[in-house]
């Protein structure tokens, strides 16, 4: 597709078909207005707030843990990602020394829920594709790591693993558990190079997916879009490089070319391996050692910023400590970033490939309806 | 049993309704009819996303002041009898969103959901087990199936 056909002019466009707030090919709560001319989408626009609980308000002048514990709320998909942001931050902020076998452990719950957070983008996106058995297979191996993600943290969806200095003592990795996730490791590496192979060599499937959805990277590059999103359209770029939980371990940044939903379903099947990869290195040379430093005093701090590379992307978490307490709090999560890609993927595709193209971006509507405005008095 | 609740016990559908919760109570609800661990549909319990399909409405979420009005129609819109399961510690009380601040009323969250349509069965959870859910379905059955 080249850049004119995406080009839009409204005043032409009369059709418009309006999905939402709440729809059946939905499954969150959002609203899509898509404005049409021969069924093919000219301008697309996604309306989000419908969501929005105020949960920076209500972090707010809580006491720093029952904050930390509190930011797990905004997604039940990557619930560990933001409660060791926050974390970070408070660490960075009173100047915290973490152990390492802490450190090991906080980087292996990230990719364990790496590994179910995107399942569920393949399970998902083969249930929009209309293929269940698909969907159903994901989903069969994403409860390998939901076990293990029950066993390591007592729930299945909200685990608070983190607390500030180290990880809880419910959450320590003895001979047993390790064994149990090596054993978890080996059955979802098996089952998803099989699944993924079978998707790939499906002819029906593959010409479903290959070019619908198609974000070049100049474009991408435009709209901000990040994590996975950007790395389809070829821009090798991935935080966890920079991140200091990271530095022991060996693994590669997956791109992909094209941009269309094919790139984007392939950089997920191909970093599923890779967090594998992280997960063995870290069991192999997990060091010994208190899993929690007690030794810390709370202090006020300025505000302190921190980014981490979440499944989605980007997670920027940012507040300042006045007694103990959270002041000016900022999270931004990075589906908001891609709200400019989904919108713009739709363009220039038949309306029935619409919900894809904004599928293929990995939407969570849930984490981005907080943003608050601040009115002087 | 008349013909309708034998037909009826033979074809359960849910349909679910995520009205601002965390996505965690909703991932493990589908989770629970879709995943061949569960899988409630062997018990021919299937999810739908249309009302008039619908004979069991499953909650989550605090009902955000945006979602009251939708979800309202949604529940007029599924044909009697039918059941409703708020489900997760959210969709019964608020969850963490409504009135953490003491007595101040929340401008965001409208619910919790019995106060806003009738709920005949509750599931707790911080977010909602599968096996809970199961349970809960089960339930509110007796509702569905007893009913002329
Ligand atoms: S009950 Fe817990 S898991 Fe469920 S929607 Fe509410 S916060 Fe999320």
């Amino acid at each position: 597709m080249n850049e004119d056909n995406k080009m839009t002019d409204k005043k032409v466009i009369e059709t418009e078909i309006t999905m939402g707030t709440v729809h059946s090919a939905a499954i969150e709560p959002y609203r899509v207005r898509l404005f049409v001319e021969d069924e093919i989408v000219r301008d697309a626009e996604i309306t989000v707030g419908i969501n929005h609980r105020g949960i920076e308000r209500i972090m707010e002048g809580l006491p720093v843990e029952k904050a930390n514990s509190l930011t797990e709320k905004i997604c039940g998909i990557c619930s560990n990602s933001h409660i060791w942001n926050s974390v970070l931050v408070a660490e960075k902020a009173i100047g915290i020394d973490v152990p390492e076998r802490a450190q090991y452990i906080r980087v292996i719950m990230e990719e364990l829920e790496r590994l179910h957070s995107h399942m569920l983008y393949l399970a998902h996106g083969s249930e929009v594709l209309g293929h269940e058995t698909f969907a159903m297979r994901f989903f069969y191996i994403r409860e390998t790591v939901m076990e293990l993600l029950r066993m390591i943290g007592g729930n299945r969806v909200q685990y608070g693993v983190s607390i500030i200095g180290g990880v809880r003592p419910r959450c320590e990795l003895d001979e047993m558990r390790i064994l149990k996730i090596r054993e978890g490791m080996d059955i979802i590496e098996e089952k998803i190079l099989e699944f993924a192979d079978r998707f790939v060599s499906d002819p029906m499937i593959m010409a479903r997916i290959t070019g619908v959805g198609v974000l070049t990277q100049k474009q991408a590059i435009k709209l901000a879009a990040t994590g996975p999103t950007l790395r389809s359209t070829g821009v090798e770029t991935d935080l966890r490089r920079e991140m200091e939980s990271y530095d022991p371990f060996e693994f590669d940044v997956i791109t992909q070319d094209d941009g269309d939903v094919k790139s984007n379903l392939l950089v997920r099947v191909l970093e599923i391996p890779e967090a594998i990869k992280i997960i063995r290195q870290a069991l192999d040379n997990l060091p010994g050692g208190k899993i929690t430093n007690r030794s810390w005093e709370m202090q006020d701090a300025p505000i302190t910023k921190s980014y981490i590379e979440v499944p989605r992307g980007k997670l920027y978490h940012s507040y300042s400590l006045e007694d103990g307490r959270v002041r000016n709090c900022i999270i931004r999560t990075p589906s908001i970033t891609n709200i400019g890609a989904m919108q713009y993927a739709a363009v220039g595709h038949h309306i029935t490939d619409a919900q894809l193209a904004i599928v293929q971006c990995d939407p969570c509507f849930t984490c981005t309806d907080r943003a608050i405005q601040i009115i002087k008095i | 049993m008349s013909l309708k609740s034998y037909s009826r016990a033979r074809a359960i559908h849910v349909m679910l309704v995520y009205t601002g919760g965390c996505n965690g109570c909703d991932i493990e609800i589908v989770n629970c009819i879709f995943s061949p661990k569960y899988d409630a549909e062997q018990y021919k319990v299937f999810l739908t996303w249309n009302p008039r399909e619908a004979d069991v409405l499953v909650v989550t979420g605090p009902v955000t002041k945006h979602n009251e009005k939708p979800l309202i129609e949604i529940y007029n819109a599924i044909p009697e009898p039918k059941a409703v399961i708020a489900a997760g510690a959210c969709a019964l009380m608020g969850g963490v969103y409504k009135n953490i601040h003491g007595d101040i009323p929340s401008e965001e969250i409208a619910g919790p959901v019995d106060k806003i349509i009738p709920v005949d069965a509750k599931v707790p959870g911080c977010a909602v087990r599968p096996e809970d859910i199961l349970s809960g379905v089960v339930a509110a059955l007796p509702l569905l199936l007893n009913a002329k």
